[in-house]
């Protein structure tokens, strides 16, 4: 028997001794022999009928046939065989497969389990593909992605899943919020201007003629006729049944957003865990799925194989760098540390002055806004009002790139330094928020002391917030629709004028400037900061949501829009898979920096008594407890008793235990792991042993 | 019959829906390209069943031309005895792989077919498995076929020592489809840029 491809003599360790022998040799090659093995043939077969995988015309007739007979026997005995479509042959193998099938299922008769099965899983498969044709812009979506990379596409993923919750709490609110208002009768005005009690006046909506300007300073900052609304909190009549309603709509908003991201990040979370460690196999990941076959165009080809070529030189000369560095003298590494602490010391300082910055302008900000000059003109009023969020939006526009200048100084590899700027950006941009809430709150509650003089009547600062949650709301509101003008701005005054004009300057200036790339994460991270203002605003301002829906909507079509006039294909292929992994985490941090404050606020502030739906409770939470003890008397210990500690110390231990009992799990499958491999390294030795021992009998003179 | 939108009967859709993992849109729409690479008086039903195009002609289509790729998809998916032409089978087949819905099992068996087959002569190196010679390939197809896109030849033997270190599990110096497929059911990407798109 005769083979003719030729052995290749580059395999390492202990199977390179054998030479290549071009010519026909007496008996089987060592080649030969291995692939005549059972566990080849499986997976060189192509289906009855069709030639396998590395197999030539000219073979022998019987061999084929024989190999054939056995493979074919072998796929029919399966109790419950694949679908046709899973498997890797050709169609017209496939078409006969599922022939067989079909007579294979009518010979043994309906209703036997296995055939039950089967109809399960077609009909689940049918559920998830019209589950997915449900979904909006998936043919953008691929064409972006296709053009611009995997990164990109996952940005506008995220978009597109930020729109499903905006849109699911716009309608939880809507019927938990909205609809109970109006259905016990229509709810009153605003307090008249006679009205004063003893927590204060409150006059919300200013009398006589309003001139042009004032109307568009009264919608852009929430004020006037928009502050008695069903946009804010305080319009909302104290009716018991709306309070509950109110309250819990807030409840199942946030626990549905949370169940919606921890589904989305548990499918990224699983894959990237599975990975056991990035940096175990980063080299087969770049070269097996660097390539993205939906890439057309020269032009992208030719940018994305630079940048696979920069990308793997760079990885090598880390790897040299690595090697260097556990090189590194003391005295060399002691260098290294003072320069990395001075960098952070930097950082914290830069960080500490934006953090009192914004501080600074809010306390500014509210001491302006009662100075008689500001007040007359409408353009200082809306400048001073608007101060925190300049602030806010200079403070997060300068500081990143100063992050990104930094960060190669501090000598880590490159992956590591685009984590360490991700997360001082994350963090920059989640605690300049809290700073703002923090002046905020100082200011409701007289900086925590409840005995000062402003607060001790009504428990807040009744003087200059005598309804402090629409005050809260119009911040937000605020924050949301400068976030949007900012966008707009940037995206006329910056990106289409760098590419209209630079896109014509000479040389190497004119092509810097005018090929702009597509930002994946600080795009990412604004998508994210934005959620969070919506998620804190969304209890006192309900409509928040709705806004946020179309702001997001008309987000979508500008940045499309931006993106395939102005954006040139990203340079360095940022990887889909730590969009999916990490930015659901920062999500879900936003979740839990946003509840803080609500929940400070329901818990531990006093409402304002002269508006909202909880104006006679001492605390937003009361009133869940009192309708409590409304209900029967089962009903009422059930939810007492979840609420105790008899209940939270057992789940607590019992969830510690689930969790320990987990990870001993994960060590020990680790633990087997590696040892499958050890044993399939020595059973691999065995075979090619054997093998070599075939062949040298069968071509040994005289041999067997 | 002349004219468009030579149509595909109801029956054969239902089977190359349960075939394939393409949707009925996908489907036609493939049909649909498929009989634009026919001669004008050819492009009835029955014969764009039975007709071949030659490798040539699926390289026009915008989605292939440039993905330097292109001959060892096309050779693998071939299912004619010299491997030189597709017919409309085989252009579903390549289809239904590449399709957002396909299982990362059968992605990964083709990717591996796809890495594995050399470029010229096509027999010579499709004996199974991923060897030294078949990973400088690949990475030449990766960073462009011209000189000063290639690596160096230190740096080239440095990748090529590195991953077979990661992914040679066996160490027998060649990756062969059960060791590429554990690799690859690793790689959180693969699924996401395995993908073409009509």
């Amino acid at each position: 028997m005769e083979e003719t491809p030729a052995w290749r003599p580059e395999a390492r360790g202990y199977v390179g001794a054998w030479s290549a022998p071009q010519e026909a040799r007496a008996g089987p090659s060592l080649f030969s022999v291995l692939n005549e093995l059972p566990s080849a043939a499986t997976v060189r077969f192509r289906g009855p009928g069709v030639l396998p995988w590395g197999a030539l015309e000219e073979q022998d007739e019987d061999d084929k046939r024989q190999t054939q007979a056995f493979m074919e026997a072998d796929h029919m005995d399966l109790q419950d065989p694949r679908p046709s479509r899973e498997l890797p042959w050709p169609m017209q193998a496939r078409r006969a497969h599922r022939k067989s099938l079909a007579q294979n299922q009518m010979a043994r008769g309906a209703g036997s389990r296995a055939d039950w099965a089967r109809k399960l899983r077609r009909c689940r498969q049918k559920i998830r593909e019209s589950w997915r044709s449900l979904r909006p812009w998936a043919w953008t979506l691929n064409k972006i992605g296709g053009q611009f990379g995997a990164g990109t596409e996952s940005y506008f993923s995220l978009l597109r899943f930020l729109l499903l919750l905006n849109v699911l709490a716009a309608v939880l609110t809507a019927c938990m919020t909205l609809l109970p208002t109006w259905l016990e009768g229509a709810p009153p005005g605003p307090p008249s201007l006679g009205v004063s009690s003893h927590c204060g006046p409150y006059n919300p909506n200013p009398q006589g003629l309003l001139s042009f300007s004032s109307q568009i300073f009264n919608l852009l900052s929430g004020e006037g006729y928009l502050e008695w609304s069903p946009l804010f909190y305080g319009f909302y009549p104290p009716r018991p049944r709306l309070a509950i309603t109110y309250l819990c709509s807030v409840f199942v908003t946030g626990l549905l957003c949370l169940l919606l991201i921890l589904h989305r990040s548990v499918s990224g979370m699983k894959q990237t865990l599975l990975a056991e460690s990035g940096t175990l196999t980063s080299y087969s990941h770049r070269v097996f799925s660097a390539w993205d076959f939906g890439l057309c165009g020269d032009v992208h080809v030719r940018l994305r194989q630079g940048t696979i070529l920069f990308e793997l030189q760079v990885e090598l000369e880390e790897a040299a760098v690595r090697r260097r560095a556990t090189g590194r003298t003391l005295g060399q590494e002691a260098r290294v540390w003072l320069v990395r602490g001075l960098l952070n010391l930097l950082v914290i300082g830069l960080l500490g002055a934006a953090f009192y910055g914004v501080y600074w302008a809010m306390e500014t900000s509210v001491q302006l806004q009662e100075e008689p000059f500001v007040q007359q003109t409408a353009l200082l009023k809306l400048g001073v009002n608007y101060l925190p969020s300049v602030f806010i939006s200079g403070v997060n526009f300068v500081l990143p790139p100063v992050f990104k200048l930094l960060a190669p100084l501090e000598g880590y590899t490159r992956s590591r330094q685009v984590i360490f700027i991700l997360l001082r950006t994350v963090f920059l941009r989640l605690a300049s928020l809290l700073v703002l809430l923090f002046s905020l709150w100082k200011q409701i509650t007289c900086e925590g002391n409840a005995e000062a003089p402003d607060c001790k009547a009504c428990g807040y600062n009744y003087k200059e917030l005598p309804c402090w949650e629409t005050r809260l709301g119009q911040e937000m509101y605020k924050l949301l629709i400068f976030d949007l003008f900012t966008g707009l701005a940037v995206m006329l005054l910056i990106q289409f004028p760098r590419k209209l004009l630079c896109g014509h300057c000479p040389g190497a200036l004119g092509r810097f400037l005018g090929t702009q790339e597509f930002q994946v994460p600080d795009e990412v991270l604004g998508l994210i900061y934005a959620q969070t203002v919506v998620w804190v605003g969304s209890f006192f301002s309900p409509i928040l949501p709705l806004l946020n829906t179309a702001k997001f909507l008309l987000l979508f079509y500008l940045k499309k829009f931006t993106l395939f006039s102005t954006c040139s294909p990203a340079s360095r292929t940022f990887r889909a898979s730590t969009v999916n992994f990490f930015f659901p985490l920062v999500l879900l941090l936003g979740l839990a920096i946003s509840a803080i404050p609500v929940l400070y606020s329901i818990f531990l502030i006093p409402p304002s008594k002269l508006c909202g739906p909880f104006r006679e409770e001492p605390s937003i939470w009361s009133r869940i407890p009192e309708s409590i003890l409304s209900l029967p008397q089962a009903a009422q210990s059930v939810l007492f008793f979840l609420g105790s500690q008899a209940f939270a110390v057992p789940l607590l231990l019992l969830s510690s235990i689930l969790m320990a009992y987990t990870v001993a799990l994960a060590n020990s499958y680790g633990r087997l792991i590696s040892e499958l491999q050890k044993q399939v390294e020595t059973e691999s030795r065995n075979k090619v042993f054997l093998a070599q021992r075939a062949v040298a009998l069968s071509s040994a003179p005289g041999g067997l | 019959m002349g004219g468009s939108g030579s149509r595909l009967s109801k029956e054969l859709l239902v089977e190359y829906q349960d075939l394939t993992f393409l949707t009925k849109q996908e489907i036609l729409l493939a049909h649909k390209r498929f009989c634009e690479l026919l001669p004008p008086d050819h492009r009835s039903t029955e014969e764009s069943l039975q007709a071949r195009v030659s490798f040539q002609q699926i390289f026009s289509l915008p989605e292939l031309k440039a993905n330097p790729f292109k001959e060892r998809i096309c050779r693998v998916f071939s299912t004619s005895p010299a491997r030189d032409n597709l017919s409309f089978e085989d252009f579903l087949d390549l289809l239904s792989v590449f399709s957002d819905t396909a299982t990362p099992d059968i992605k990964s068996h083709y990717a591996f077919r796809i890495f594995a087959s050399g470029i010229c002569p096509p027999d010579f190196d499709d004996d199974g498995t991923l060897n030294r010679g078949d990973l400088s390939q690949l990475v030449n197809s990766l960073t462009g076929e011209g000189e000063d896109t290639q690596l160096s030849a230190s740096e080239m033997k440095q990748l090529i020592d590195n991953i077979l270190e990661e992914s040679d599990i066996d160490r027998d110096g060649t990756i062969n489809l059960s060791e590429f497929q554990h690799v690859i059911s690793r790689s959180p990407d693969f699924a996401s840029s395995f993908k073409i798109v009509l």
